[in-house]
């Protein structure tokens, strides 16, 4: 088995005040591993620690205690700040520079010779569909605009770990599908992608693996499916079905089974319908 | 270190900075000399030109740049704008060194067309060097004079039992104000480095008489220095320019002999001088020009060193702190020259106010740096800006001192990437 891409023990963060008294445990603890290929949803409630714990993985914040590795690596070690993307919770992008010189001066710092940082900015802005408004100052961006910028600045340098904070915040719908997309395809390719969110139907729809924290400690970690499936409950659907017909067939489980049963008529998610929807009002 | 670089530039470039910092040279240019008054001498209207204009320009840009500098990270840091480029492969050294090399490269541009404006003014004089006279120096001659202190008996107890640094403090104040005197029909002599001597003509000699009292009284006498000399007949109080001509009679030195700067009173009262302060020869530099382009250098490096106090401080504190304490700094690096020259120490001085000597005493150690240079002076008084100084002024406020701070700042900046509590 191939290393972790993360592997964080017994993390541990106290923040102090000036005379070095605590004043906050932001951190109680937390032990994580994140596999490669792994798109690993970190969850919880405001103030339960995840954005502490991003910031000592990126090494932003040095930990009180416990141990982060970065493909082995310390998250200070250039190597490891080397394979790594990250794309803050607001896109804090600098107004005055345009789309293209944004994700080239990210390239230039991610040490991408001139020619590849051309041509990796070309792609990405193709990628985020920015290609026409590349020479606009991202000052003039909407929120979604700027949101693609930051994304594509995190991709800029071909990152093997990809850590995402609220990834889909200010975007539309459209937006957000195209991001869940782009990270499923993302994930497809060997990229680690590592995110918060408040949104529970994105995480759901792209994470493999979650943890939820409260109170600076891991309240539940494990895959996706294994945390939400329920196994002592079944599902069926039945395409076609009348209303009389369905309700004889839970009758008939029901009376065999000696067990309540209920039955519903799926529905079409949201966001599918949205997309519909607009896509062919466009025509 | 490019892409830091540009980033600051363009942020200075797209921010107006430099489009503002020029047009407010142009400006100045155009109607400070409409508005400043001269003594009325050709003279005196180059000076008050040089010290209102590009003095003023000068000033503007240190405080702008010192402000901008300040700005540059900190701004970044709360914006969370910094911690994006840390998390990225690069030395957070190259991270603070591009900024500087963005605010010096903006002010090279405004200095550079600063420069421009006042040369094509046209009716500049060519500058010249300033030589002090050769003596020991006033530390040495302290040592000596506080051991015949120490040994005469009349000495009294509190001078004896004072510590020997302060005494020594006084004593050095004491020689460098020390007054020499000068009898009718006596002479007195000042030795002076070669290099003085060394030209073929043009020597002016400036000395600056005084009397016991310090008031306006004529005197008369004859200056010599090597093979030239002049007569003198003016009041003593005011600042003399001698020209000093060829004379007959008086023959080249020996090549092994210093060269000394001789004045005879043969007036018919005693006239006293500071020989630190007082004596100087001038002899002709090159033109103005020249010294304009090695005063533009040694102001570069000033802000230079200012930028990289600034970025400093950046790191560490936030914007308007970091612009408040830039600004204090600045004050004091000028007030503290000048309250150490007000304020000699004595042995009767209130410990309050020692311990302000001292304090003053340790700021104007510490911002030499930026107080030492005085480009714009020199320019004024038409002192050739010395290749010597500009080279120290380079090594020291442009590469050793920016290098130490911005490396303190590099280290300040990983730690304090992340702002906000998470």
């Amino acid at each position: 088995m191939s290393e972790p891409v993360i592997e964080i023990a017994g993390l541990r963060k106290t923040f102090r005040d000036f005379w070095l008294r605590p004043v906050a445990e932001a951190v109680r603890g937390v032990d994580l591993t994140v596999e490669r290929g792994d798109v690993f949803g970190l969850l919880g409630p405001n103030g339960s620690g995840k954005s502490t714990t991003i910031k000592m993985v990126l090494g932003l914040l040095a930990p009180s205690g416990g141990k982060i590795r970065l493909f082995g690596l310390p998250p200070r070690a250039r190597a490891a700040r080397a394979r790594l993307g990250y794309l803050p919770e607001l896109s804090y992008l600098h107004p005055f520079l345009t789309a293209r010189e944004t994700l080239r001066y990210y390239a230039g710092l991610s040490s991408l010779g001139r020619r590849d940082a051309k041509a990796r900015t070309e792609e990405l802005l193709a990628r985020v569909g920015l290609s026409s408004v590349a020479d606009r100052a991202v000052g003039g961006f909407s929120k979604g605009m700027a949101r693609r910028v930051a994304l594509a600045a995190a991709l800029v340098s071909n990152p093997e770990l990809l850590i995402l904070d609220e990834p889909t915040s200010g975007l539309d719908p459209i937006g957000t599908r195209d991001v869940k997309e782009l990270i499923r395809a993302l994930a497809k390719d060997g990229v680690t992608v590592l995110m918060t969110s408040h949104l529970l139907a994105d995480t759901e729809d792209v994470c493999t693996k979650i943890a939820i924290l409260s109170q600076g400690r891991v309240a539940a970690c494990g895959r996706t499916t294994d945390l939400l499936t329920r196994t002592q409950d079944a599902r069926f659907t039945v395409e076609g079905l009348a209303e009389t017909e369905a309700r004889a067939l839970a009758d008939e489980l029901a009376r065999r089974y000696g067990k309540p049963v209920s039955f519903d008529h799926p529905s079409v998610p949201l966001e599918k319908f949205f997309a519909e929807t607009v896509r062919a009002a466009r025509g | 270190m490019v892409e830091s670089f540009l980033l600051a530039w363009r942020a200075l470039l797209r921010g107006h900075v430099l489009t503002a910092l020029l047009a407010l040279t142009a400006l100045a240019h155009l109607l400070l000399p409409a508005v400043v008054r001269s003594d009325g001498t050709a003279d005196g209207g180059r000076e008050v030109f040089l010290r209102a204009v590009p003095g003023s320009v000068y000033t503007v840009l240190c405080v702008a740049l010192l402000a901008c500098a300040c700005g540059l990270v900190a701004r970044a840091r709360e914006s969370h704008r910094l911690a994006l480029s840390v998390v990225r492969p690069v030395s957070a050294g190259a991270l603070m060194f591009g900024p500087l090399l963005a605010l010096v490269a903006v002010a090279a541009v405004v200095l550079a067309f600063n420069a421009g404006l006042t040369c094509a003014r046209g009716g500049w004089t060519d500058c010249r060097h300033v030589y002090a006279p050769v003596l020991e120096p006033p530390e040495t001659a302290a040592q000596r004079m506080l051991k015949d202190i120490l040994a005469n008996p009349d000495t009294p107890k509190e001078v004896r039992s004072a510590p020997r640094h302060r005494l020594l403090s006084i004593l050095v104040g004491r020689e460098v104000d020390r007054y020499e005197s000068i009898l009718p029909g006596k002479s007195l002599a000042w030795e002076f480095p070669a290099a003085a001597a060394d030209v073929p003509t043009g020597v002016v000699a400036r000395i600056r008489f005084s009397t016991q009292f310090n008031m306006r009284a004529s005197l008369s006498g004859q200056v010599a220095f090597g093979p030239w000399s002049a007569s003198v007949s003016n009041n003593t109080q005011s600042v003399l320019e001698i020209p000093l001509a060829a004379a007959q009679g008086r023959r080249d030195r020996p090549a092994a002999e210093a060269p000394k700067l001789d004045f005879r009173n043969t007036g018919r009262s005693t006239v006293m001088l500071r020989p630190r302060r007082d004596v100087e020869v001038l002899t002709p530099a090159d033109s103005f020009g020249m010294n304009l382009l090695r005063a533009t250098g040694e102001m570069l490096c000033v802000i230079a060193f200012l930028c990289a106090f600034g970025l400093f401080l950046s790191t560490a504190l936030s914007r308007p702190v970091a612009i408040f304490a830039a600004l204090v700094f600045l004050v004091v690096t000028e007030m503290a020259p000048a309250v150490l020259e007000q304020y000699p120490e004595t042995l009767d001085l209130p410990f309050t106010d020692r311990m302000g000597l001292w304090l003053s005493r340790g700021v104007a150690f510490a911002t030499s740096a930026v107080s030492g240079p005085q480009p714009i002076s020199d320019l004024a008084t038409g002192t050739c800006v010395e290749w010597s100084a500009l080279g120290h002024a380079a090594l020291v406020d442009a590469v050793v001192a920016p290098c130490v701070l911005l490396t303190l700042a590099a280290y300040l900046v990983r730690r304090r990437a992340a702002a906000s509590r998470g």
